[in-house]
């Protein structure tokens, strides 16, 4: 076993393990029903507990991310058989059912396992020491190499790596899922999801809507750890501290997200749920478990958000260098302070939906449930307070970026710096004013409708700004065009396409024409996708080396460019020709008689060509870590700190400190000056609790 | 800092905890006599803020956030700075959840409320009140270096909290359901089960921060870096100003009915 590599190892104890856990739960389940269901949802959930633990045993051993897992299974187990045995000394009937355990046990369940998970990773074990009055040095120092990625490292760094890493991976998961569905709308009628089709207790059509709503939360949970990467990897160094404010608490953070994402996938074998992303009840309020894990999945992924945010916040306020003053902080600084405001505050209001809605289920409490003199449409409001506001906590950080690389790559000052930082709260600030105009159709009070019209399209201002301060910092310069550039300017064209195609939703008139058609589909993955996934790229490209000490495959990055814009392109202009014809969204099937086949059929090799493309990018990823060109130094002749120090950065990012004496985005200007490194530049700063413990390890 | 230096300060903090919690008991009285008189749904709001700026303001002395990083960064001080900060972040995080809950409650109750006892609404009220002095109290005489003191204050807080738990949790909702407020029955119930619920859960934790510090505290943990003190307070205070906008939202305000 020594010699094969760790991760076919992985692969090779997936298998296995699935299959034993497949066989446990098929077991199980046969006992209590009495019937064999080998397409039924407890073996699959056994399957994936037991395959996903294995894979991660086999690449690293019983430690860290393992050990996290294995706690989670069998905490999840042990809530469930507790609650369930309760419910035995209570008398009621249906202990058991077809997802084996009962609903409150699942419930109760899926809670002890994210707990479980967090203290079988250790990320909570200094927090349990200090609270029994222990001390805990200051810092853990990390595995060498790869492998200090499988555990709880305190380093930013590497944390932001960890959220990069896994938003990809879930980016993978939830393509993969859109690929099957794109599949089945090439054209019309029912080719593969059709109705004889069982699976997990679903039929064809109602595996498409739990696939396409976990494609939704899936692909929203990626982007929230996207940029949390993004900003934990980069915020520190670019304010010039040595880690964030509260390194514990980041770990706390990324590390809900991996229960998160457990929970995320077995809400797909336990009867999955078809009310979309958004889980409006009245459907959410009878849709099978599945819906119910989707609900604490949400909620555990949202306290990675809160938890982060509160950290970015505290690390700007309190840890800028030496002369970083509000108005010389860079845009993508701003942009996380902006992102992080929003998150800190309304997340808590999807939670609180979902939760009213879960304990609707459990308890009966008819929030929600009109007939007991409830309110579905408080649940809207509840809910767009916080996922309105979040469309902005996806993009901007990624605006952020474009602020931030573009004036490297035109060799010009940032135009209106000013204007630039002030925009990204601006949007935040009137973000919060905006929720309503995703309810013109729900049968809200019409009296609503007007002001919540104007005061979205009073976003396009400070949207606007963003616009005109790219264009003016392009115009006349010197552009060069490598990979990360390239998306850049990739996802200023994508994103204007997708600020303009969100006024006429505002426009109540027209969006009642327009809501639930595939237009609005196509207007929001423009703004996703020129907001967060094209920005997304370009940061990894441009800090990649940063990261590793090697760059990533031009050739190789300007196929995954050409390929994926065009394809893009053609996906979502279609999806909003025939949107603005009448397709409707989430729907399984069209009739063939609106003659929307052939664009469905374009469509979909578009999203095929799509998904190669980021397949190319992962290879690329991969393969440039070992064997990428060398590039040690200042690669993209950045003004930024961090490129004025040798890569990979040092554990604690300056071993110098560096005090700014200039504006930051002085490009070709003669003699200016951003950052000056000596040794008084920076506060002295250690992470401790108790001021006398040891000096840190370098 | 000297744990002497600011000995006499702290003997002015002394008096004034004192002084700010006749203020609050006043206007809990006042508040009870409004309800239970012309019931103003105006002037119950502005004794809660009021009640809410006296705690947020004197017990959790919010004027202590500095934004500004001192000097020294590597002081002791310095990082207690940051924590705060960091509390305060939260807070403000939490606090969306029970402006949440209260968005619920205006838009399925409106002006009406679910029929309460009376008189165990204002016990539990004011146990929960004269915690919050407990602690004050506990945490000046910390900084006064006062440990037995502090300990005395501390458990006393303790187990008024944990009395205001068990009157909320096993009394009120018992006896609630017993008048036919049930979590299924009504939106009233539900609502009622849920923000109190909600508030139980985090006076729960508060319980728990409170043990921590303690125990702590008899091992002689704290006395110049007593910021875990600190922060233990100003999160139970923060309980009690929810419960102050609670209280009146569920007891006060509105018509009964059943
Ligand atoms: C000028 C800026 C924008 C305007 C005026 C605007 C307006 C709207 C409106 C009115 C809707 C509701 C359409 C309907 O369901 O009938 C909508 C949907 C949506 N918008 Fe935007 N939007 C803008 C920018 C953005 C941005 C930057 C994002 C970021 C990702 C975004 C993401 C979304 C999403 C995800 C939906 C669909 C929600 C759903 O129904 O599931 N929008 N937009
Ligand atoms: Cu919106």
């Amino acid at each position: 076993m020594r010699n094969i590599s760790p991760v076919w190892k992985g692969l090779l104890l997936l298998v296995i393990a699935g299959a034993i856990g497949y066989g446990i739960g098929l077991g199980l389940d046969a006992l209590i029903s009495g019937a064999l269901n080998t397409s039924g949802p407890v073996g699959a959930a056994f399957a994936i507990l037991f395959a996903v633990t294995a894979f991660f045993f086999g690449i690293y051993g019983y430690r860290g991310i393992t050990r996290g897992l294995v706690y989670q299974v069998v905490g999840t187990l042990l809530g469930a058989l507790l609650i369930t045995g309760i419910r035995a000394l209570m008398g009621l009937d249906n202990i058991f059912g077809v997802y084996l355990f009962s609903e409150p046990a699942w419930v109760v369940g899926a809670l002890v396992g994210v707990v479980s998970f967090l203290f079988g990773v250790g990320v909570v074990h200094d927090w349990v020491q200090w609270s029994r009055g222990i001390d805990t040095p200051e810092h853990h120092a990390d595995e060498p190499g790869w492998e200090k990625y499988f555990g709880v490292s305190l380093d930013h760094k590497v944390i932001g790596i960890q959220y990069t890493i896994t938003a990809l991976v879930l980016i993978a998961i939830g393509g993969t899922f859109a690929m099957i569905f794109r599949t089945e709308l090439a054209a019309s009628q029912l080719q593969f999801l059709t109705t004889e089709l069982r699976l997990f207790n679903q039929t064809g059509p109602q595996i498409y809507n739990t696939l396409m709503s976990l494609h939704g939360i899936i692909m929203i949970i990626s982007i929230l750890l996207g940029i949390s990467g993004i900003m934990n990897y980069a915020v520190p160094f670019l304010v010039g501290a040595q880690d964030m404010a509260f390194p514990r608490l980041n770990a706390f953070a990324y590390w809900v997200s991996v229960p998160a994402s457990v929970l995320m996938l077995l809400s797909l074998v336990l009867g999955g749920f078809d009310t979309g992303w958004t889980g409006y009840p009245p459907l959410s309020a009878r849709a099978p478990v599945g819906m119910q894990m989707f609900f604490l999945g949400v909620f555990t992924a949202g306290w990675s958000s809160i938890l982060g945010s509160l950290n970015v916040i505290a690390t700007v306020v309190r840890l800028r260098a030496k002369g970083m003053s509000a108005m010389r902080l860079p845009i993508l600084v701003w942009a996380s302070v902006a992102t992080s405001i929003i998150a800190l505050t309304a997340t808590q209001l999807i939670g609180l939906s979902f939760q009213l809605v879960m304990f609707q289920r459990l308890f009966g409490m008819p929030f929600f449930d009109a007939a007991r003199g409830g309110n579905p449409v408080l649940f809207q409001h509840l809910f767009w307070f916080y996922s309105h506001p979040a469309v902005y906590v996806f993009v901007l950080p990624g605006l952020g970026v474009i602020s931030e690389l573009l004036p490297v790559f035109v060799r010009k000052p940032l135009f209106g710096y000013r204007w630039v930082a002030m925009s990204s709260l601006g949007i935040a600030l009137v973000g919060f004013t905006v929720w309503a105009h995703h309810m013109f159709t729900s049968g809200m009070n019409e009296y609503l409708r007007v002001p919540f019209m104007y005061s979205t399209l009073l976003v396009a201002v400070p949207t606007g700004v963003k616009f005109f301060s790219w264009v003016a910092t392009m115009w006349g310069g010197k552009i060069e065009t490598p990979t990360p550039m390239l998306f850049v300017l990739g996802a200023i064209i994508v994103f204007l396409m997708g600020g303009l195609t969100g006024p006429p939703n505002a426009a109540i008139a027209l969006d009642l024409h327009l809501h639930d058609t595939y237009w609005v589909v196509g207007h929001f993955h423009d703004t996703i996708f020129g907001g967060f996934v094209f920005p997304f790229f370009a940061a990894i490209y441009y800090w990649f080396p940063k990261a590793t000490g090697r760059r990533m495959n031009e050739f190789w990055g300007k196929v995954h460019f050409w390929m994926m814009t065009p394809s893009f392109f053609v996906l979502t202009l279609g999806m909003m020709l025939i949107g603005l014809r009448g397709m409707r969204r989430r729907i399984v099937d069209y009739d063939p008689a609106l003659g929307f086949d052939f664009a469905q059929l374009i469509m979909t090799i578009g999203g095929y060509l799509i998904a190669l493309s980021v397949l190319i990018f992962i290879i690329n990823l991969f393969h440039s870590i070992k064997h990428g060109e060398k590039a040690e130094g200042n690669l993209w002749n950045s003004r930024s700190p961090e490129w004025q120090v040798p890569s990979p950065m040092p554990v604690h990012n300056y071993d110098v400190p560096f005090e700014v004496v200039g504006e930051p985005y002085d490009y070709g200007l003669k003699d200016s000056k951003y950052v000056e490194f000596s040794p008084n530049g920076q506060k002295h700063i250690e992470f401790t609790t108790e001021p006398e413990v040891q000096p840190h390890r370098h | 800092m000297g744990t002497m230096v600011h000995t006499h300060d702290n003997k002015s903090m002394l008096s004034q905890g004192i002084l700010i919690f006749i203020y609050l008991a006043i206007l809990t009285a006042l508040e009870f006599f409004v309800a239970i008189t012309f019931n103003s749904v105006v002037l119950l709001v502005v004794v809660a803020l009021v009640k809410a700026a006296l705690v947020i303001y004197y017990y959790m002395h919010v004027y202590k956030l500095n934004l500004e990083s001192e000097v020294d960064d590597a002081s002791y001080d310095f990082k207690a700075g940051t924590n705060r900060l960091g509390l305060w972040l939260f807070l403000i995080s939490d606090a969306f959840v029970f402006a949440g809950l209260m968005v619920v409650r205006i838009n399925l109750l409106g002006l009406s409320r679910p029929e309460l006892n009376q008189t165990l609404g204002l016990a539990v009220t004011t146990v929960l009140l004269v915690s919050s002095f407990f602690m004050n109290r506990g945490e000046t005489l910390m900084r006064n270096g006062d440990r037995q003191g502090f300990l005395k204050n501390i458990a006393l807080t303790f187990i008024l909290g944990l009395g205001f738990l068990l009157g909320v949790v096993l009394v009120e909702w018992r006896l609630a359901i017993h008048e036919g407020i049930t979590p299924s029955g009504s939106t009233a119930g539900a609502a009622f089960f849920m923000m109190t619920g909600m508030h139980a859960f985090h006076v729960f934790t508060g319980l728990i921060l409170l043990a921590i510090v303690w125990i702590n505290g008899r091992r002689g943990l704290y006395d110049v870096k007593s910021y875990p003190v600190e922060a233990a307070a100003v999160y139970w205070h923060f309980v009690d100003v929810v419960w102050i906008f609670f209280y009146p939202a569920l007891y006060l305000i509105g018509t009964a009915v059943h």
